[in-house]
């Protein structure tokens, strides 16, 4: 299994929780953060902006769902045609074991 | 190396906390999240719990078509639902007894949206204080 954490704009976010909905993932967790990526931030006047809010999303996926949900998320945050600074990241890491309280076992 | 990810009820972290110190893990680091996850397919639950829901939320303020939508937005597993994420380090050995311990702390008669936790592998940890890297950095 893999944990998927990504990262996006809050502006997208529902539009890319909705989008997961429908395609069968309906399962994830969502912390509001604020950072900064390679363009260190934004500039306005004097001013450096270097904590942009952004919103992490978290899911855990079978292996081979990986594809299908890295594209969702990268064909729905992306804003403009060729994407632009800020749209966000995608960090896929592995899971070891799933215990779900509820039903006391283990797996998804 | 182990990380377990716990996402647990609101009202639980006290009796997770506690069940985290009976199993001997002092340290850990919790956040609020949003999360939902599985879905109720059972659809006489969904009824009992939607009139609940109603007859809780009709008043001389609130319009019916409003409470109503409120409440199917609720039910129908598009909501979030506010939810606490424990974040634990924890030597290989371990993992089986502190998962069994967030399990009997947090599990409840509704039998469903008690949470889930994941095991990761970590790379390595240093202690910030002492400099020590690896096992020894855990506890």
């Amino acid at each position: 299994m893999l944990l998927i954490r990504a990262i996006v704009r809050p502006e997208k976010k529902d539009e890319v929780l909705a989008n997961l909905s429908t395609a069968g993932f309906n399962a994830a967790t969502m912390v509001d953060v604020v950072g900064r990526g390679k363009q260190k931030g934004i500039k306005i006047g004097g001013m450096v902006y270097d904590e942009i809010p952004k919103v992490l999303i978290l899911m855990v996926i079978p292996d081979e769902e990986k594809d299908k949900v890295v594209k969702i998320i990268l064909d729905t945050a992306r804003t403009g045609k060729e994407g632009t600074f800020g749209d966000g990241k995608i960090f896929v890491g592995p899971v070891e074991e799933v215990y779900t309280i509820s039903k006391n076992s283990k797996g998804l | 190396m182990r990380e377990i990810m716990a996402i647990v009820r609101m009202k639980k972290t006290g009796a997770t906390k506690k069940a985290l110190v009976a199993a001997g893990v002092a340290g850990f680091t919790a956040v609020k999240v949003l999360g939902r996850g599985r879905l109720v397919t059972d659809p006489t639950v969904i009824e009992e719990c939607k009139n609940k829901l109603l007859s809780m939320g009709i008043d001389e303020f609130s319009e019916a078509a409003d409470t109503e939508k409120q409440v199917t937005g609720f039910l129908d597993g598009s909501r979030f639902f506010p939810r606490r994420l424990f974040t634990i380090l924890a030597h290989d050995d371990d993992v089986p007894r502190i998962v069994e311990a967030i399990i009997t702390a947090n599990r409840t008669e509704h039998g469903i949206g008690d949470g889930t936790i994941f095991v990761l592998p970590i790379m390595d940890a240093i202690r910030v204080r002492t400099g020590e890297t690896g096992e020894a950095a855990i506890w």
